[in-house]
């Protein structure tokens, strides 16, 4: 069974936010929920770089550890997923996350904040693959239709890489290697306990 | 419980497929909205629009027991030509899926493709036609739109002559809209027409047309991988062209490049660099001039390529001689080491290319630039083979293509120019006497005049027509009555220099009819009150037709689902126009129109019949459409087709030259000029455009001719005469002569290759192996060009005003039909940099495209930028106690202008310049102005313009606006 | 360390490198993400970059206090409760157990005094019933994963913690307001005296069936009082902080005020379980003073002697006698 991970390449990542749209596109994602975003270290700086970040689905992951009702749940993929049915948009999950990758519908205060939204690794929820139930909470299921991701699909310079590990780690492995340089994996560390190399 | 187990297979199949057939019957669409939750109370209140706004949200998810049909169509948010599969079922567009097999973009996209399906079911589009009444906007039928319009332009046409009214198209047209409406202006009969080429590459298009034959990118995206030296100058492809930088990064990769980055902005290019190089805006020439230095000095040059191929370097080395590294970084501010470092990387580490954008077109000097950058690449051997060239990239899905096909003030389709044999040429390719089409015009003089370009359509409403120009001195127009009429389509309003003097022309028309999916800055920017018209035009995804990338590779798009609301494409509103106006009978003559729709099929099979100079003739739908089919089956770094595929040697897209008729399966030209190939495989040599000798020197190149030519040395371009010379006539087809006789007659000598309407002359060339536009040497000496050889001028509104003296700007004189100002402007620069000191550029975002009025209304992109923006630098920040993310004022030095943004104060400008983004519009001068929009269509995101405050200044060959450095002033708000 | 290693190779690879391929400037003056991403998690901090979107938080890439923010959560505060809440529950019981209900030594005299109004008791009362609410709903927070959600299954536990969330929120206003008044009405008598410290060094007399004198309100019950006000006003103003999110501070605050807040919740739950206790069954007599506000002479004078003969200076003792 594979274990997906996400793996963007800072030295291929233009910052062009074509992650950022086809997510939006993929799952009709409101104005205002950012499954992914792009982050620009150093901006207009030399050493500038840019990451596109979303939830990297870690092993362990802090989400699920710290959720007082136990809505997580990680899939035979190793994909984070949530049931936004048990959800009770408490915030815990933001607090811990290293990624900043849970998003509430509304702006919240009084606690009222809606349920919890974050990528899914297009990978939809607990409902029944692909039905109109799991669209209108989760957004598509393409990993069940036996696709990756929409925005590392769409990614301009191939920069955002999704699927297997061992397979994306090998090619960005490769990358690196043929030219000469690779600031690593960025949050493979914090996500997954690894490097790139290891 | 909650644990879902899933696959994952790692087959890309799709599960619909095995879905197909399963449903009991397919539901009509109808029921299907109904279904998907859009009610019946809903379709009933929509009344007669159609029921084909319903958006995925409404409609859920993908419903698999539901058949899917994939439709590719391209994105049309820049030039790299990226294929969009949409997913459409009941007429509704419900999911984007990634184009693998795009040899161009590879399944990827930026954030604007990406977003195209919102670009098409966004709920703030133009619905209906409407008409300002008094002020207030009103909905109007299309018939009775079509008769107001055409009766008004008719009776401007009556009083005051067809030049008075101005023609604006759209480089987001397909090619034969572009040739539609180009087909249009001739049939109402006047030049002034017009796209935005004009304000982006026309002085690329110039300068690389007048130097070696052709105004286009000389190789394309995908060879860039090729390059193991490119010098990206004045561009930011990677928010401009950001699917672009895949190949050039990949390139660079691979081959372990050098990528080297020269502009005034440390961009998200730059960035990506090896070594980026600062200059001081305006100063492209002294840049190129100081590597050349260099060259020259160390003999790094391409000795045998210039002596083979190259007319007038000897000219060029008097120039460069006089940019010694003090001299350069003196000017523009780069220090010598830097200097000689890049000349010998670019010189020595090839092949070698040059990627430009509009940072080095938009200028006072942007013909000169792109010759300068042209200088370089011939003097180090650098055109002509995989990996080098100028690879030009431009701005919008077709505005190579619009260009090509002559939407412009001073050429018919395929550039041949206005003179009477370019006329006799279209009206025997039209099949109307030339007299018909002389008729048409106010005089035969105004046939053969250039028109008035977009960069200054305004002034020409102010200054009066000759009819009126006593007591004007030299301010009129050289046309019989200035600008009445405009009939605007799919420009945006926001786009050109000196917005409040634009807002002034505007209110001055009798009549505005803006044609186009979003009612644009146009509609809500000035005082105007009555005789505006807008028209709901379907986005290029809504219909039919094939767009040129900036490779000159053609690609055809379907139509995804019917236009929307009650939009129409722009076939049929030309169409419309045509009837009302009468002249729809001529100018449809040999073009298949169905129920009112004139077939896309059919206009192209046209254009092929008649633009044989530059070979838009191979080019078939049934070809183009082939290689949609099979682009699965092109390699990606040379395009060429795959053996044994039914594209087999083909290259993508039949980029342009595609040689002969679509019969002779030419498989068009990756690289252009390229010598190592046969002109049957894509092969050429610099044109044979400006004669064969100059000056006692032979203009024809000198031992070099592309492989297996039976000509050994350079030759004229072919006509009967040559052929007859060279012993080939004979070789002519009986059907070929006989045509060549019947369009020619007694002047039969006069046939060429670009004339021809058979194709045979081509043909017979192309058979001995000759390239049909003859052999020549590129052009280091332009000599028809105001500056033969590029020199430095200092822009108009310089902040280095010590510099005029020695480099100042061009005399005042007239052009395209207008004055033209030069030194007069800039002597002003010594009192206008005291109060306006920070140099003023202007460039793109990757969410936003053009005006941006499309973008702003796309809700996913607007989102990710929603404040119009000055970037400064934190040195001028902290003097003017500016802080990050605050409000600011910027002024500009013309008309008092001044616009409100928000400050983001960074390193990435260098002291003293300040840069905006110009996607934005509806604010002016600090007035939000969303209420003058019509109900419903305001864009997500307004922001000022950064025209409001950019300033006088053009190219003296094409009016390319100045758009990269103005004077500005700033101060916190 | 094996990754940490490997990091080391690939940094000392990388000059090796560099003397052919020119490195572009994205690879250029910055850590790797790795090492970046371990420092930061060593040393404390974010890494954060700039967003064109107006959510300023989502420029923090990677913020690895949320792992310190995990740990404190599942481990701290767990020990923290498990030890404050059971560990009272414990001593309480042995207490229960070893003592039993402590008498009024002389038997009721029949005869009351008035302890506390009606607006005393009605404020104690609503802050009483709120803090009720708040404990449940918090240590529910806590702690129901483990010890209801498998009781009553995902379904009813969630809507049971919506419903908890929602009163934790609400309810935290009229809990404020009470210790607002509480502290208007009862700080004088809760300042500390000298009496205090007689009281605390016999131990409140707990163990020796002594009753040292207090005034009003003994060492203990000012402890409660302050423990109630301070740490009920910490707890409140970290509440409101995370009620409303990012309105005061970022997530490194929020990090931290839901960290203040729930040790001192726990604090706060242990002192009152043994207020509660000593106030309704370890105690007899002490339920009356906020049931009825009345309450009997003997017990008032075994427990509070200094304030039953502070009253009777005020008052007619025939008065206080009825």
């Amino acid at each position: 069974m594979a274990r997906m991970k996400f793996l963007c390449d800072a030295d291929r990542c233009i910052e062009c936010n074509a992650c950022v749209t086809a997510c939006k596109n993929e799952h009709e994602v409101p104005w205002g929920i950012n499954r992914r975003r792009v982050v620009t270290l150093n901006d207009g700086k030399p050493g500038e770089r840019s990451i596109s970040m979303a939830c990297m689905h870690c092993t362990d992951a802090p989400c699920a550890a710290v959720c007082p009702v136990n809505c997580f749940y990680t899939t035979a993929d190793a994909i984070v997923l949530h049931d936004k049915d048990l959800c009770i948009g408490c915030g815990y999950c933001f607090y811990a996350c290293p990624f900043g990758a849970p998003q509430y519908p509304r702006v919240g205060n009084f606690g009222g904040r809606g349920k919890m939204d974050k990528c899914t690794y297009c990978a939809g929820g607990p409902q029944a693959d692909n039905t109109r139930a799991e669209y209108i909470q989760y957004g598509a299921n393409r990993i069940a239709e036996g696709k990756l991701p929409l925005c590392a699909e769409m990614c301009s310079t191939k920069a955002l890489l999704a699927g297997d590990g061992d397979i994306i780690s090998s090619i960005y492995r490769e990358r690196v290697q043929r030219r000469g340089y690779g600031s690593g994996a960025w949050g493979w560390r914090t996500a997954y306990k690894e490097g790139v190399r290891s | 419980m909650l644990i879902k187990r899933s696959d994952g297979k790692a087959a890309r199949q799709r599960l619909a497929s095995t879905y197909l057939g399963l449903s009991a019957g397919g539901l009509d669409r109808r029921s299907f909205l109904r279904n998907a939750g859009m009610g019946g109370v809903g379709l009933a209140t929509l009344g007669a629009l159609q029921p084909l706004t319903a958006r995925r949200a409404e409609a859920g998810p993908t419903d698999f027991a539901q058949p899917i049909t994939r439709r590719k169509n391209m994105c049309t948010h820049c030039s790299v030509g990226c294929t969009v599969i949409a997913e459409v079922q009941n007429g509704v567009w419900v999911g984007q899926e990634p184009a693998w097999e795009s040899p161009i973009n590879r399944g990827t996209h930026c954030a604007k493709g990406a977003s195209s399906r919102e670009t098409v079911h966004g709920d703030r589009r133009l619905k209906y036609p409407m008409k300002l009444v008094n002020g207030a906007w009103q909905r109007i039928s299309w018939a009775t739109a079509i008769d107001e319009i055409s009766a008004k332009l008719l009776d401007v046409r009556q009083k005051n002559g067809p030049d008075s009214a101005f023609l604006l198209g759209s480089a987001k047209f397909t090619n034969e809209a572009a040739y539609l409406f180009r087909k249009f202006a001739a049939f109402w009969g006047t030049n002034n027409v017009d796209h935005q080429a004009r304000i982006c590459h026309s002085t690329t298009v110039a300068g690389v047309a007048n130097t070696w034959g052709y105004g286009a990118q000389t190789n394309s995206y995908n060879d860039i991988r090729n390059a193991k030296t490119m010098i990206i100058m004045g561009g930011n492809p990677a928010e401009a062209h950001p699917v672009s930088l895949q190949h050039v990064l990949t390139g660079k990769e691979l081959n372990r490049s050098n990528m080297i980055v020269i502009d005034p902005r440390f961009t998200r290019t730059a960035a990506h660099a090896t070594e980026y190089v600062r200059i001081r805006p305006g100063t492209d020439i002294p840049i190129i001039w100081g590597m050349l230095w260099h060259i020259f000095r160390n003999g790094w040059e391409d000795k045998k390529f210039i002596a083979e191929r190259v007319h007038g370097m000897e000219d060029v080395r008097r120039e460069v001689a006089k940019w010694d590294p003090a001299e350069v970084e003196r000017v523009t501010g780069v220090p010598g080491a830097q200097m000689e470092r890049i000349s010998k990387l670019f010189a020595t580490e090839k092949p070698s290319t040059l990627i430009w954008c509009m940072g080095v077109t938009q200028h006072t000097v942007g013909t000169a630039n792109v010759r300068a950058l042209c200088i370089l690449l011939l003097a180090t051997g650098n055109v002509g083979a995989p990996g080098t060239g100028a690879n030009i990239f431009r701005g919008h899905t077709n505005v190579q293509g619009a260009t090509d096909l002559g939407l412009d003030v001073t050429t018919l389709p395929a550039y041949y120019g206005l003179d009477e044999n370019a006329w006799r040429h279209w009206s025997r390719v039209w099949d109307v006497p030339y007299s018909y089409m002389e008729g048409r015009f106010g005089s035969k003089a105004l046939m053969g005049l250039p028109g008035i370009p977009s960069t200054r359509w305004f002034e020409a409403t102010m200054m009066p027509g000759e009819r009126h120009k006593e007591g004007a001195g030299e301010n009129y127009v050289q046309q019989p009555d200035n600008y009445k009429a405009m009939v605007v389509f799919g420009h945006g309003g926001n786009t050109v220099t000196r917005m409040p003097e634009m807002v002034k022309g505007l209110e001055k028309l009798e009549l505005l009819v803006v044609a186009d999916p979003h009612p644009t800055t146009f509609s809500q920017i000035s005082g105007r009150k009555d005789g505006t018209y807008l028209l709901p035009i379907c986005t290029s995804f809504e219909m039919d037709g094939s767009r040129t990338a900036s490779n000159r590779s053609l690609q055809w798009g379907e139509k995804v689902v019917a236009p929307i609301f009650e939009s129409k494409n722009d076939y049929d509103v030309m169409y419309m126009l045509a009837q009302k106006l009468g002249f729809a009978a001529e100018m449809f003559k040999h073009i298949k129109v169905e129920n009112g729709q004139p077939q896309a099929e059919d206009i192209l099979r046209e254009i092929n019949r008649g633009a044989w100079s530059i070979g838009y003739t191979g080019q078939s739908p049934e070809r183009l459409k082939l290689h949609m089919q099979h682009q699965n089956d092109f390699d990606i770094t040379t395009l060429r087709g795959k053996p044994g595929t039914p594209v087999a040697g083909d290259f993508y897209g039949l980029p342009w030259p595609c040689w002969g008729t679509p019969q002779q399966k030419h498989p068009g030209s990756h690289q252009l000029y390229n010598t190592n190939l046969h002109v049957k495989d894509g092969g050429g040599t610099f044109r044979a455009r400006f004669g064969v000798e100059r000056n006692g020197q032979t203009l024809l190149a000198e031992g070099s001719y592309s492989r297996g030519s039976e000509i050994q040395d350079g030759y004229p371009e072919f006509t009967v005469a040559v052929l007859r010379r060279l012993g080939w006539l004979e070789d002519l087809t009986a059907a070929e002569r006989e045509s060549i006789e019947f369009h020619f007659g007694p002047n039969i000598d006069r046939a060429s290759w670009a004339n021809d309407l058979s194709g045979g002359i081509q043909r017979v060339a192309i058979a001995h192996g000759c390239v049909p536009y003859g052999n020549a040497k590129a052009r280091a000496n332009a000599w028809n060009l105001p500056d033969p050889v590029p020199v430095h001028r200092e822009p108009i509104y310089t902040a280095r005003t010590d510099l005029i003296a020695k480099y100042p700007t061009l005399p005042d004189r007239r052009g395209f039909r207008m004055p033209h100002l030069g030194v007069s402007v800039q002597n002003r620069s010594t009192e206008v940099v005291k109060d306006f000191p920070i140099v003023l550029s202007s460039g793109r975002l990757v969410e936003y495209e053009g005006g941006g009025e499309e973008t702003r209304s796309n809700k996913w992109l607007a989102e990710l930028q929603q404040d119009m923006f000055v970037e400064i630098n934190p040195a001028d920040a902290r003097a003017r106690s500016i802080a990050d993310g605050g409000w600011v004022w910027v002024m500009g030095p013309e008309s008092g202008s001044k616009v409100k943004v928000k400050a983001l104060v960074t390193e990435r400008v260098a002291p003293g310049v300040a840069w905006m983004p110009f996607h934005f519009g509806g604010w002016f001068q600090g007035e939000d102005r969303r209420k003058y929009y019509p109900a419903g269509t305001d864009p997500v995101v307004l922001g000022e313009s950064v025209n409001t405050i950019t300033t006088y200044g053009y190219d003296p060959v094409t009016y390319m606006q100045e758009t990269k450095c103005t004077l500005c002033q700033i101060r916190a708000a | 360390m094996r990754a940490l290693i490997l990091t080391l190779a690939l940094l000392l690879a990388a000059p090796a490198l560099a003397q052919t391929v020119p490195s572009p400037f994205t690879a250029r003056d910055q850590a790797p993400a790795e090492e970046l991403e371990l420092q930061r998690a060593l040393q404390g901090g974010t890494i954060n970059g700039r967003v064109s979107i107006p959510d300023a938080k989502s420029g923090n890439l990677v913020q690895p206090e949320g792992q310190n923010w995990r740990l404190f959560h599942n481990r701290t505060l767990y020990t923290i409760g498990f030890v404050a809440v059971g560990g009272m529950g414990v001593v309480l019981w042995l207490f229960w157990s070893m003592k039993g209900r402590i008498r009024i030594t002389g038997g009721p005299s029949g005869r009351t005094l008035t302890r506390f109004n009606l607006l005393e008791r009605a404020n104690h009362w609503m802050v009483a019933s709120s803090f009720i609410v708040l404990m449940l709903s918090g240590l529910n927070l806590t702690f129901g994963r483990y010890l209801l959600l498998p009781l009553i299954g995902a379904e009813a536990f969630t809507s049971l913690s919506a419903l908890g969330k929602l009163g934790h929120n609400f309810l935290s206003f009229p809990f404020v307001l009470g210790l607002v008044v509480m502290l208007l009405l009862w700080a004088k008598d809760n300042l500390p005296r000298m009496a205090d410290i007689e009281w605390l060094k016999a131990g409140g007399g707990f163990f020796n069936n002594a009753h040292p004198p207090a005034g009003r309100f003994n060492a203990g019950q000012k402890g409660v009082f302050w423990i109630t006000v301070v740490g009920g006003g910490l707890v409140a103003f970290t509440g409101y902080i995370l009620v409303f999110p990012f309105f005061f501070t970022d997530i490194a605050g929020q990090q931290l005020a839901h960290m203040v807040h729930g040790v001192l919740a726990m604090v706060m739950i242990a002192a009152i379980m043994a207020h509660i206790y000593i106030g309704s069954v370890g105690m007899e007599g002490a339920v009356d003073a906020m049931t009825t506000g009345e309450v009997d002479y003997n017990w008032a004078k075994e427990h509070h002697s200094q304030w039953v003969d502070e009253q009777l200076a005020k008052a007619p003792p025939a008065a206080a006698a009825e």
